[in-house]
């Protein structure tokens, strides 16, 4: 072998030795089992006999005939519509008022940050369908003025939105950004706006806003892959279904569901990589447009 | 000197990283799967010689109750054969097939495993359940006290997959207290469809519209009750071939009745029936007493009475249809052996000892059906309460009007959730009765077709 080469390997593989213990990490916990859902996803899989490669079928029968399949990306897309613009318009607000130099400034931080740590968890998730079941709190405060009740979980009209206001509670996350965002917008822009006359609406619009979209983008971005991928809510609230009516069964239940309820594992490995793509897209749009609208300062 | 000690520590450290890695996997896995942690012992514990300890597991689906029923159970088995260590594993019907499932997939599935109709077909026919005949022949486990009705019941295409465990019949419930509150007569064992409509009609009534007649049961699951419809109009869910065995007419027949029957306000609206969908037996309708008429497997029924501080539950047959067949069919209950198992005779010696033995009957009862021993059967007799004696009553009554059924082809838990989803839209009034019927069949065909 070239005595160069060898030179070169000899100085890098101490290198690679202390990068081994992530590199394993990288190849056996990641990388083979993508490569492997990726194989999975052209073969008949039912996970007990060995999988039957059947080229592009799932693909065809999804993109073609599943309804099923139409209807929770069209859910998962409202989901993600509605629920990431009305989280972050929320966080920004709550950030906006909690950077008015308030006291107790560290506490308030804290409790807000809260719902955003229960994030993904079953608890939140069963503590919502009582809230919103025809029996629940909201119910009950409803009824107090006089208002009729309604089955918020379990009609097919509304489910869906509860699940979107469970996502725009848990502001917590991007509101903690939004606020060390804010801390960076140098003050003397706004006293020297303030001698111009600008009210505090206009200080925000020109001065707030645009000094932050750098921020604005990144909460966009990290929010919108969060939204595609969520499953504990709308697995918990409908228990497992999706329903009523699929009208929560998200994109990742319905993965699910094909895949460890129905034994179509392979079928699921194919909508897992529709799923990445599509998410790809999206965020690739999401780049794209970011250059019309994100404002770095240099 | 110095470089080779620089070099050795290297090598240390990376491979304390590289250990340190493998265990963080191991704890994944570990708190994904509950109970994955379980699988590499079996496999190093080896084979099975004399003396040395072996380890098997064994699954089961159920409640708080049961599982300490059957942990008791497991205790007095390794007290017998104190080389044979069982590792336990349990948690509700739903979790229990997906992870079950899972485990099966990853070549873990434990080596004894609680079986039931509804699935054996999908497990059966991908070769993932032993041939139970092989251990008969060698002699760990004894069937010779089980009737060949109870047998046939565990054999998929001629090969006996599955033991019972208990042989258990569905039928219809009610609260005495209830009934004698509200001044209605109890139903006739015979009883009929138009019986169940006039008694749920009584109900709305005399409860002044604070109760139902009974849960809407035209969706869910599509046994036991359209099952028995179905089959007292002389079809089946399914054929031998594993194609749908039922007619576009049965299926209107059977969802227009219900939707008469929301219509007319017996049952609960499409949103109520959404929310009490799936939730544990303490907080289901019947037992929170807004119906009064209810269907259960026999066997539940003490579990049932429990739930009352006062009064009895009693059970009818499924309602019949004038004119039709009977439409009972055995259900219980099983175990089987996974054809993974290292210990398959160890396995046999556990399943032998849990549905022959005295000393794990005295505990199992009537847990999850009447032993299908008919020895234990017997022996169990004395040792129950009332409920439980009432219970074994009605299943013996109603054993008689059995006969065989086809097992569900592999698809059935997506033509299961087809049924569901066009039950629903009935019932929220977003497609009629003839729509959902055909959108069931084209859905239900495309599914077994393939």
């Amino acid at each position: 072998m070239n005595p160069k080469l060898i030179n070169v390997l000899k100085r890098n593989a101490v290198g690679y030795l202390f990068l081994s213990p992530w590199l394993l990490g990288l190849i056996g916990l990641s990388a083979l089992p993508i490569l492997a859902s990726l194989y999975f996803s052209f073969t008949r899989y039912d996970m007990l006999t060995a999988p039957d490669w059947i080229g592009l079928d799932n693909y065809r029968e999804m993109l073609l005939n599943d309804q099923k399949w139409r209807n929770s990306l069209k859910v998962t897309l409202i989901y993600v519509l509605l629920g990431v613009p009305l989280q972050l318009v929320f966080a920004l607000s709550i950030a906006l008022m909690l950077n008015r130099g308030i006291r107790g400034l560290r506490i308030y931080r804290a409790i807000y940050y809260v719902p955003s740590l229960f994030g993904g968890s079953v608890a939140v998730a069963l503590l919502w369908r009582q809230l919103f079941g025809g029996e629940g709190l909201v119910n009950l405060l409803l009824r107090q003025i006089g208002l009729p009740g309604h089955n918020w979980i379990a009609s097919p009209d509304t489910a869906l939105y509860t699940l979107i206001v469970l996502k725009i509670w848990q502001f917590g996350a991007p509101m903690v950004i939004f606020l060390a965002a804010l801390k960076q917008v140098p003050t003397e822009l706004y006293e020297a706006s303030r001698i111009d006359g600008a009210g505090r609406w206009k200080q925000f619009w020109r001065i707030t806003l645009p000094l932050i979209t750098p921020i604005v983008f990144f909460n966009v971005v990290m929010q919108t892959i969060q939204a595609f991928q969520a499953f504990t809510p709308a697995y918990i609230v409908s228990r497992g279904t999706g329903g009523p009516l699929d009208s929560t069964l998200f994109y990742t239940l319905y993965l699910y569901q094909k895949g460890f309820t129905h034994f179509q594992m392979g079928y699921a490995a194919s909508m897992a990589w529709v799923l990445l793509i599509v998410i790809a897209f999206v965020t690739a749009m999401l780049f794209l447009s970011a250059r019309k609208w994100v404002y770095y300062q240099e | 000197m110095r470089t080779r000690l620089k070099a050795f520590a290297i090598i240390l450290l990376s491979a304390v990283f590289v250990l340190g890695l493998a265990a963080c996997g191991g704890g994944k896995s570990n708190g994904n799967g509950e109970s994955a942690g379980g699988s590499g012992n079996t496999a190093q514990s080896g084979d099975s010689g004399s003396g040395e300890t072996v380890e098997i597991r064994f699954t089961w689906w159920g409640d708080t109750a049961r599982n300490d029923l059957y942990n008791a159970i497991v205790d007095r088995f390794e007290e017998e054969y104190p080389h044979i260590k069982v590792k336990r594993e349990f948690g509700g019907w739903a979790d229990y097939w997906d992870r079950l499932a899972t485990q099966s997939a990853g070549g873990n599935a434990p080596d004894v495993v609680s079986m039931h109709q509804f699935y054996v077909a999908d497990y059966a026919a991908r070769g993932a359940l032993l041939d139970l005949q092989t251990v008969i022949d060698s002699g760990e486990l004894d069937v010779s006290l089980f009737p060949e009705a109870a047998l046939d019941s565990g054999r998929v295409n001629g090969t006996l997959v599955m033991i019972p465990k208990g042989i258990t019949m569905p039928g219809w419930v009610y609260h005495t207290a209830t009934l004698d509150k509200l001044g209605i007569a109890y139903p006739d064992i015979n009883w009929t469809y138009d019986d169940l409509i006039a008694i749920s009609r009584q109900v709305v009534e005399k409860s002044g519209g604070t109760m139902w007649g009974t849960p809407d049961m035209g969706g869910g699951q599509l046994q036991p009750n359209f099952r028995y419809f179905v089959r007292q109009n002389g079809e089946d869910l399914y054929t031998e071939d594993g194609k749908l065995g039922f007619s576009r007419d049965t299926l209107v027949k059977w969802w227009s009745m219900w939707k008469q029957m929301r219509d007319e306000k017996l049952i609960p609206d499409a949103a109520t029936s959404a929310e009490y969908d799936g939730v544990p037996l303490e907080q289901n309708l019947f037992v929170t007493g807004k119906v009064a008429l209810y269907q259960i497997p026999a066997n539940q029924i003490y579990l049932y009475e429990q739930q009352f501080p006062e009064g009895e539950i009693h059970m009818v047959r499924m309602p019949s249809l004038p004119g039709g067949q009977n439409g009972e069919y055995l259900e219980g209950a099983y175990l089987s052996i996974t054809a993974q198992s290292k210990h398959p005779k160890e396995a046999a010696l556990f399943i032998n000892f849990f549905v022959n033995s005295e000393r794990s009957l005295e505990l199992f009862k009537v847990e999850q059906g009447s032993p299908a021993n008919t020895d234990m059967a017997e022996f169990v007799k004395p040792l129950l309460a009332a409920p439980q004696a009432r219970a074994v009553d009605f299943i013996q009554t109603v054993i008689p009007y059995a006969t065989s059924a086809a097992y569900a082809p592999a698809g059935a838990t997506e033509v299961e959730a087809a049924f569901k989803d066009n039950a629903t839209a009935i019932a929220f009034g977003q497609k009629t009765v003839e729509q959902a019927a055909d959108d069931f069949l084209a859905a239900a065909n495309r599914i077994l077709g393939q």
